[in-house]
């Protein structure tokens, strides 16, 4: 694309998008470290993971900030216009996907005070997923791949599909294994896990919406509702 | 209040549906140098069309095509192409420019009044035209003036010299006086140009009112303008169009790079 004709305005536009994207790591690292800190009972880890959650809220705050500030000076329009919708839009999701990450580190914390529970290990198919998508959620905007982003809401039935075995199991174990809280905590993990496919899946959509201005969300509702299901 | 005078005559079966303006293959230039190339575009009726592009892409020229403004510019004239207004050919040699600007009325970047009152700057038209009945100039005075959001500001002293009023009230007082003479178009080149926010608000809210009323065609740099008050938005480059569709898709994702280009702030 060629520069805009404000030099600040092209400053701006990249400083939004590379803060996005500074906030998509740190938002990943997040859920990756609270992961590890459950698998491997890990309780620095996870203490770690609780403090840095109010860097990923600052850059919500922040990716705000620029947005407004494009938004007031520059009025963009098309393209520019959907890249800062699209940043809001996906800040606040990378910051819910951290708060995600602070839930799973506080019961992985938790966890970690009593016996190892081999069943963890039912949860590593589930984020390896979860990550692939937050991955390629991330890439769809980076790159402005339409294509990638529309596949994210398949690829995260198939993440609910897991959440739904896995729960069935860890719910079958709740009362025969006699550890019920460290059972209810997995079925939590899970049910964040399933959250975080949920908004990558968004995410994707906001990338579909950047780079094609097309707004995919709801669609498989309007298709039920038209056929009257 | 004689209605006939103002109210826009209703189209008869066949012509409802009917665009405004029908421009179709147009070549224009002034002398020797080419400034349109070959522009089709359909301007419906009761509608507002912005035309945006840069500094000498036309846009100019074509609306001052609409009602041959451009006669008045020697050498300057279409070499290709038609232009039909209500079912004619406006460049065949059987109209007469001065009464197509009857139907066809513009208002101008930088704000015209006469020198005279308020009163005859509206009346001028009509009394051109041949009406000289008081009581039906009054009529259309107040109409006008109404139309043009003016008439509570400047009721009570209509006889007051009109470049006495503000900027903004000029402006609408020539609104008022293209009004007076009942056109069914009406052309605006960059009309917000030499206003305020505040004029520029005012002329806005009149011109989404006027729709109802007139097709209006206007030319403008301000493309903040274009999206609150246009239905559809044509883009012009280097004496062609590029693009023409409605307002919403243009400035929200525009088919062409050039548009998309010129509208972000990227023209090279």
């Amino acid at each position: 694309m060629q520069h805009h004709i404000l030099k600040d305005f092209d400053q701006a536009v990249n400083t939004l998008r590379a803060e996005v994207l500074v906030m998509a790591g740190l938002a990943r690292m997040n859920l990756e470290r609270a992961m590890r800190a459950l698998f491997e009972r890990n309780l620095e880890l996870a203490n770690a993971v609780i403090a840095d959650d109010n860097e990923v809220d600052d850059y919500e705050r922040k990716i705000d900030q620029l947005g407004m500030d494009v938004l007031v000076r520059f009025h963009p329009v098309a393209t520019d216009l959907r890249l800062v919708v699209a940043s809001m839009k996906i800040s606040m999701n990378l910051e819910r996907i951290s708060d995600h990450a602070v839930g799973i580190a506080k019961r992985a914390r938790k966890m970690s005070q009593g016996p190892e529970l081999a069943d963890v290990t039912l949860l590593e198919p589930l984020y390896t997923l979860a990550d692939h998508l937050l991955r390629d959620a991330i890439s769809a905007f980076s790159d402005r791949n339409a294509a990638l982003g529309e596949s994210l809401g398949a690829r995260d039935k198939e993440l609910d599909r897991m959440h739904k075995d896995v729960t069935k199991v860890f719910g079958s174990r709740i009362e025969e294994s006699g550890r019920s809280a460290d059972y209810l905590h997995l079925i939590l993990i899970v049910r964040s896990l399933e959250r975080v496919g949920d908004m990558a899946a968004n995410i994707g959509e906001n990338a579909v919406f950047l780079d094609e201005a097309r707004d995919i969300r709801h669609e498989e509702s309007r298709k039920h509702a038209q056929n009257g299901d | 209040m004689s209605d006939h005078v103002f109210e826009a005559p209703e189209l008869p079966e066949c012509a409802r549906g009917i665009p405004a303006i029908q421009v179709r293959g147009v070549d224009f230039s002034y002398g020797a140098t080419q400034v349109l190339k070959n522009v089709t575009l359909d301007v419906p009726a009761n509608e507002v069309v912005a035309f945006i592009g840069p500094s000498g892409c036309g846009k100019t020229t074509l609306l001052r095509c609409f009602n041959r403004m451009n006669d008045l510019v020697p050498g300057a004239r279409v070499t290709k192409g038609s232009i039909v207004i209500e079912g004619a050919d406006i460049n065949a040699p059987s109209i007469d420019p001065v009464r197509l600007r009857r139907h066809v009325g513009m208002v101008f970047q930088k704000y015209n009044p006469f020198p005279r009152s308020i009163y005859d700057n509206v009346a001028y038209g009509p009394r051109t035209l041949g009406e000289k009945r008081k009581q039906t100039l009054d009529e259309i005075v107040e109409e006008s003036l109404r139309r043009a959001a003016l008439w509570d500001e400047v009721k009570d002293r209509l006889d007051d010299i009109a470049t006495g009023l503000s900027g903004g009230q000029q402006q609408r007082l020539c609104i008022a006086r293209t009004m007076a003479v009942n056109p069914e178009i009406i052309l605006m080149d960059e009309p917000c140009s030499a206003l305020d926010p505040i004029a520029t608000g005012l002329v806005e809210d009149l011109i989404l009112e006027l729709k109802a009323h007139y097709t209006i065609v206007i030319v403008t740099h301000n493309m903040q303008q274009a999206t609150r008050v246009s239905d559809r938005t044509a883009f012009f480059y280097l004496g062609e169009l590029i693009e023409y569709d409605s307002t919403r898709k243009i400035f929200e994702n525009p088919t062409h790079r050039r548009t998309e280009d010129y509208i972000t702030g990227r023209f090279g």
